[in-house]
């Protein structure tokens, strides 16, 4: 790879604290249902209420976690804007499906099917920032996120952007809920995020959030060195290629300094990280992060930004891996240095 | 310097035909695909006419190999026919061989099926076969299955940018082969006509009652199609390794966003401008050496300003020869781009230009007439694939002819 | 007329989700877009499905629309001329 890409501004609109204030990690307490939600900010402060006034909650989410992000870093338009998103707004598509049934296909809201798109967030960002150059949505589960990092590493890497906003986005509703419940995603009775680990029940808890990401050849404290992904991979492929990863970065298990792992509690896939814990990293402290954020597709944007909350506290973590996977299908590796 | 990228096999289902040669058969013809739809329950079925493929999803089923449905999208089946067309042409036996990547494109991914059943998922008295499209509703599920069957599995992804996804999964697939990140990369897209599409654009008022008149004063808006594409895309090292048959070359490309409304382009065309200029600038050909531009074309109302201003801008007074093919197979959404890339590659191997149907008048605002002949035996060398969708997003590809 | 346009305006208003304006705000005459009230086209499509929806009366043509919807009196009259046809 040539030249280093730096994380140079991040924000995260999630089930945490972590948009306004300082982060101190907090397993939320759960009343009635598995879901992490989402601790909205005030959005009044970000968009106009001109334009604030049709916005659907994803919409509003994501348009001001980006927003936030590139005030962070400190740069107006960015030369990309690439997001991931396994599901969009599903509010948006929900009622446009609901809207369909119910006026029995007349006069239908074009506003929710506009907004179901899920290259909507994407078309807001870059019509609020007026930027009109490259502009990219990636909808694959748990790789959706993913492969926006790497567009966004490929577009630095081949001299067509110097600052890349790369973000994730995903929402849960009460309906979608109910639709995965149906096949088993989420855990049956109700688990506190703090017994997560404990529980030793399938499925996992619901989660959300919005978090984005500007990445440059610019110095900052710390350096995004690399992802990997791996596509249902069996447990000895998946060893390989984290062995090769870390080689290709000249590195080895016990230069890992932190690693973070995406443990959901699920007792039907959490054998992954356990294989690679005690294969791997027997001596690694290690850190889940799914009982602050809970289990989306785009999981993975939040683990990145607590490896670089952590990273700017602790100035001994020198390299933090993240492994993540999304219910045993798209497993992901990224590598954070100095 | 970063590798050239190929073009060493296509593969395609649309309204016009269920494979390359019936397209390019239909092209000739000047066969549309337009009618109305046959399997979708909807009350527009008699009003707006739709580009459908003729083949049940059963029939789609025994196509691409399997005894029923089972659980198979009607998005994922026309992709599975397509990509094994696909690969086949590109005398690929075994996807497994090598890394490569599977780049798909969908706007709605399982909507198609996931539609029929919704109400009865979401009613927990209700059990039965219906449960197993559970999961099929988002973009992923068409691709994993595809990436299943074919083995394809280093890179899978799925890109949704409305009209132009598959466009930019062609790009994103030709940027991992320069990245030297794979050597091949079957990239395109899949999409399957719905109710809840056929309702969406109605609600937005741009759908014609009449059959599409691209870049014609009296066009009043776009005609939904469906289909599936695959272009096999290859590195120059391995395409001569392996001695494969070089269809094109894949020479530029560009992404731009308008940034000036949701669902609108800017009025003179500014982000058509900017794709089309940079893809060119990358491909290092000038605006003299583009004999055909196959435009995005829509008919809607807003489009064909945008993009006719755009080409005037880019050409000045030589404009050359351009059609919207969308008569022949609809708006096929995230299929579009791939399509039409097809498109461009028959245009060069056949030298043939292909005729932009129903036109009869021109635009006011524009000084230029799209072709409305079939050229045959016409020079083709380079030709502009253009992809323009909601959310700004513009992609523009440039295909070259190999001269080895 | 003017209970019409009372009506009209309160459906305006929740139709778009105008928070911070009340009926008075709004001016018979005054465009509703552009510089008025600052809509735009995808507002002009959904107060198609107003006068669909509430009155009844379809209307096809986004150009038709246009011209009907410049104002809130436009509006009025239009739906008055459709109720008395």
């Amino acid at each position: 790879m040539k030249g280093k890409v730096y994380i140079r501004g991040c924000a995260a609109i999630s089930p945490q604290e972590s948009f306004s204030g300082s982060f101190v990690p907090q397993p939320p307490t759960l009343a009635d249902d598995n879901i992490l939600r989402a601790k909205e900010p005030d959005y009044k402060a970000f968009i106009a209420p001109n334009n604030l006034r049709r916005m659907s909650r994803m919409l509003k989410m994501g348009l001001t976690a980006a927003l936030q992000c590139l005030q962070n870093a400190g740069i107006t338009v960015p030369d990309a804007i690439i997001t991931g998103t396994g599901k969009g707004s599903l509010q948006d598509t929900e009622r446009f499906l609901h809207d369909i049934r119910q006026y029995a296909e007349a006069a239908l809201n074009p506003t929710p099917f506009i907004q179901s798109t899920y290259n909507s967030v994407n078309g807001l960002i870059a019509l609020q920032q007026q930027c009109t150059r490259y502009n990219n949505t990636f909808v694959h589960r748990g790789f959706s996120f993913e492969h926006a990092v790497l567009d966004g590493l490929m577009l630095l890497r081949e001299g067509n952007a110097a600052n890349v906003l790369a973000g994730g986005f995903d929402e849960i509703t009460k309906e979608h809920f109910y639709i995965k419940s149906r096949i088993g995603y989420w855990k049956t009775a109700l688990t506190q995020p703090a017994d997560l680990f404990s529980s030793n029940t399938p499925g996992a808890l619901a989660g959300e959030g919005a978090v984005f990401f500007v990445l440059g050849a610019a110095p900052a404290a710390v350096s995004l060195e690399g992802i990997k992904m791996m596509y249902k991979p069996s447990q000895e492929s998946l060893g390989q290629a984290l062995e090769t990863f870390l080689s290709q970065h000249q590195l080895t298990p016990a230069d890992i300094d932190l690693l973070i792992t995406g443990q959901s509690g699920d007792s039907n896939h959490d054998h992954w990280y356990q294989f690679v814990q005690q294969k791997y990293f027997p001596d690694t402290i290690a850190t889940p992060f799914k009982h602050l954020c809970g289990e989306y597709d785009t999981a993975g944007a939040f683990a990145l930004w607590m490896a670089v909350q952590r990273m700017q506290e602790e100035e001994r973590l020198k390299h933090v891996l993240i492994y993540n996977q999304f219910y045993g299908e798209q497993h992901t590796l990224m590598l954070l240095g100095r | 310097m970063a590798e050239r990228v190929f073009i060493t096999g296509m593969g395609m289902i649309s309204a016009i035909g269920n494979n390359v040669v019936e397209n390019l058969r239909s092209l000739r013809l000047q066969q549309s695909g337009l009618g109305h739809t046959r399997y979708i329950a909807t009350i527009h079925k008699d009003v707006l006419p739709v580009a459908e493929v003729k083949l049940s999803t059963e029939k789609l089923a025994t196509m691409a190999g399997f005894e029923s449905t089972g659980g198979y999208t009607r998005t994922t089946l026309l992709g599975l026919v397509a990509i094994s067309e696909a690969l086949t042409a590109a005398g690929i036996a075994d996807a497994k061989e090598l890394p490569a990547a599977l780049i798909n494109a969908s706007t709605v991914g399982g909507m198609c099926d996931t539609e029929k059943v919704y109400f009865d998922i979401l009613d927990p008295q209700k059990e039965g076969t219906f449960l197993q499209y559970i999961d099929t509703l988002d973009c992923a599920d068409c691709t994993q299955r595809m990436a299943d069957i074919t083995g394809i599995r280093e890179y899978v992804t799925t890109i949704s940018t409305a009209c132009s996804s598959s466009a930019n999964a062609l790009m994103y697939g030709a940027r991992l082969i320069q990245q030297g990140l794979v050597q091949r990369a079957v990239c395109g897209g899949t999409e399957a006509l719905t109710r809840f599409t056929i309702n969406g654009f109605n609600s937005l008022k741009n759908i014609d009652k009449q059959f599409c008149r691209p870049f014609d004063q009296q066009r009043n808006g776009l005609n939904l199609g469906e289909g599936a594409a695959y272009l096999v895309l290859e590195s120059e090292s391995l395409a001569r390794q392996r001695g494969a048959r070089i269809l094109a070359e894949l020479s530029g490309w560009c992404n731009t966003n308008e940034a000036f409304h949701p669902t609108a382009p800017s009025p003179e065309g500014d982000g058509a401008y900017e794709a089309m200029k940079n893809a060119l600038a990358m491909s290092g050909r000038t605006v003299e050496e583009v004999q055909y531009v196959n435009v995005h074309g829509t008919a809607t109302l807003n489009n064909d300003v945008s993009e006719g201003k755009a080409l005037e801008r880019l050409f000045g007074a030589q404009v050359p020869r351009f059609s919207s093919t969308k008569p022949f197979t609809g708006h096929t959404l995230a299929a579009a781009g791939a399509i039409e890339a097809i498109y461009a590659v028959l245009s060069i191997g056949q030298q043939m230009i292909f005729p932009n149907l129903h036109f009869s008048e021109k635009m006011e605002e524009l000084a230029i007439v799209p072709e409305t002949r079939l050229l045959e035996e016409y020079p083709v060398q380079n030709v502009i694939s253009n992809s323009f969708g909601f959310g700004g997003n513009n992609a523009s590809l440039v295909f070259s002819k190999y001269e080895g | 007329m003017e209970a019409l346009k009372l009506k009209l305006k309160q459906q305006i208003i929740e139709a778009l989700n105008l928070q911070d304006t009340r009926p008075e705000d709004i001016d018979d005459n005054a465009p509703l877009f552009g510089e008025g009230l600052g809509l735009d086209s995808i507002d002009s499509l959904e107060l198609m499905v107003l006068l669909e929806r509430q009155y009844q009366i379809k209307v096809e043509d986004p150009r038709e629309g246009r011209k009907i919807l410049q104002s809130v009196q436009t509006m009025a009259e239009f739906i008055k001329s459709k109720q008395a046809a």
